[in-house]
């Protein structure tokens, strides 16, 4: 095996619409953790909670580890996601840290989904919360920005295939 | 595909980078690990080992009916009541204007999983049953598609979550729908775990 195999084609899109994705998903990501995601009314105080925010209150609530646990799956994940496939897309085509990179993108999918319970969260809360003006759950513009930037990452992990991390030139133009 | 036993070594690609892995006979228990990636590229399995993944998916979709039909749990503020389903929360949200983050919940809560449990079903049954349905090859790749949209687990969390924040504020009782939604993600994680691609692609390949 002196030269390397040739690259399918198709691999030069999946590797533009990784990078566009990814692109989207950073600048999507800060409105998502800075404007609400949902306000919660609770005996007629009407309350804004970010996604951050929504953390600070089960912590203050005296429930730290469901807050590390949303923390991690809200907040943690999916910056890890977007650090990791940037860095992919960086080191795309040489020839340093392949074995890392490989069990990062490894490590980055098994997790990557978990990053769904804050949307999951949203919606069943917004089910119960239909009591009015005893306790009601609104969604807020916050959430349309969070939901697309699962939905970028998502999209963008499963079009960067693990075989491109060993692909040591860029696709040729077609 | 013929010459499996033959002495001659026979090259096989790496399910993750595609690297060409020369294929040894591997004595009961072992693993294969590709040389590039540290992946594992061939286990030693039992051959009957496809029927608990059918037993799982065929339980599954039983399930996921149960979990849908029946409230999950209620929520109680001042003598005022309201139960709710995993769709409800798709349609408040939908009413609220919010279609695509209602979308999104519909899709990888309900259809997503419901669908991957299908499309498991149906290619596992064939291989068990040694009939060449149609479209198999196509329905394992829907399945490989919508394994990462697998999401019951996700959503089993944020009820447990939600629980926790509304009992602050109210009273929450628990409903039969919870007892399904947790035996749904525990089938549904380990159907995932028990679906072996490669035995059903040669199973697949027996049948043509």
């Amino acid at each position: 095996m002196n030269s390397p195999p040739p690259i399918p084609s198709s691999d030069h899109l999946r590797l533009q619409t990784c990078r566009a994705l990814v692109i989207a998903g950073i600048i999507l990501y800060v409105p998502a953790n800075v404007i609400p995601v949902m306000t919660m009314t609770v005996v007629g105080r009407v309350e804004p909670l970010t996604v951050l925010g929504g953390v600070e209150e089960l912590y203050h609530s005296g429930l730290p580890v469901i807050a590390g646990i949303v923390f991690l799956a809200s907040i943690v994940v999916p910056f890890c996601k977007l650090a990791t496939l940037s860095w992919l897309l960086i080191m795309h085509g040489s020839t340093e840290c392949q074995q890392q990179r490989a069990t990062a993108r490894r490590i980055v999918h098994l997790i990557g989904s978990w990053s769904m319970v804050d949307i999951f969260l949203l919606s069943v809360l917004a089910a119960v919360g239909q009591l009015g003006v005893l306790a009601s759950v609104v969604a807020k513009p916050g959430a349309f920005f969070f939901a697309a930037v699962l939905v970028c990452t998502i999209f963008a992990s499963e079009s960067y295939k693990p075989r491109m991390i060993w692909q040591t030139r860029e696709p040729l133009e077609t | 595909m013929t010459e499996l036993s033959s002495p001659t070594p026979r090259w096989i690609s790496c399910p993750e980078c595609e690297a060409a892995c020369r294929e040894v006979p591997l004595p009961p228990r072992a693993v294969l690990h590709c040389r590039r990636c540290g992946v594992v590229v061939r286990k030693s399995t039992r051959p009957t080992s496809l029927q608990p993944a059918w037993a799982l998916a065929t339980a599954g979709l039983l399930l996921m009916v149960m979990a849908n039909v029946t409230p999950i749990m209620s929520f109680d503020v001042a003598g005022n009541t309201q139960t709710n389903l995993i769709g409800t929360g798709v349609i408040t949200l939908y009413k609220q204007g919010y279609w695509p983050v209602a979308g999104l919940v519909f899709f990888s809560a309900i259809a997503a999983p419901a669908l991957y449990l299908a499309t498991v079903w149906y290619v596992v049954a064939a291989c068990c049953l040694a009939r060449p349905w149609p479209g198999l090859h196509r329905m394992l790749t829907w399945a490989e598609i919508l394994e990462s949209w697998n999401l019951v687990p996700v959503f089993a969390l944020a009820t447990l979550v939600s629980v926790v924040k509304l009992d602050t504020l109210g009273t929450v009782t628990w409903h039969h729908g919870a007892i399904w939604l947790a035996v749904l993600s525990i089938c549904a994680f380990l159907t995932s775990q028990l679906f072996d691609h490669r035995m059903v692609e040669e199973r697949l390949e027996e049948l043509a």
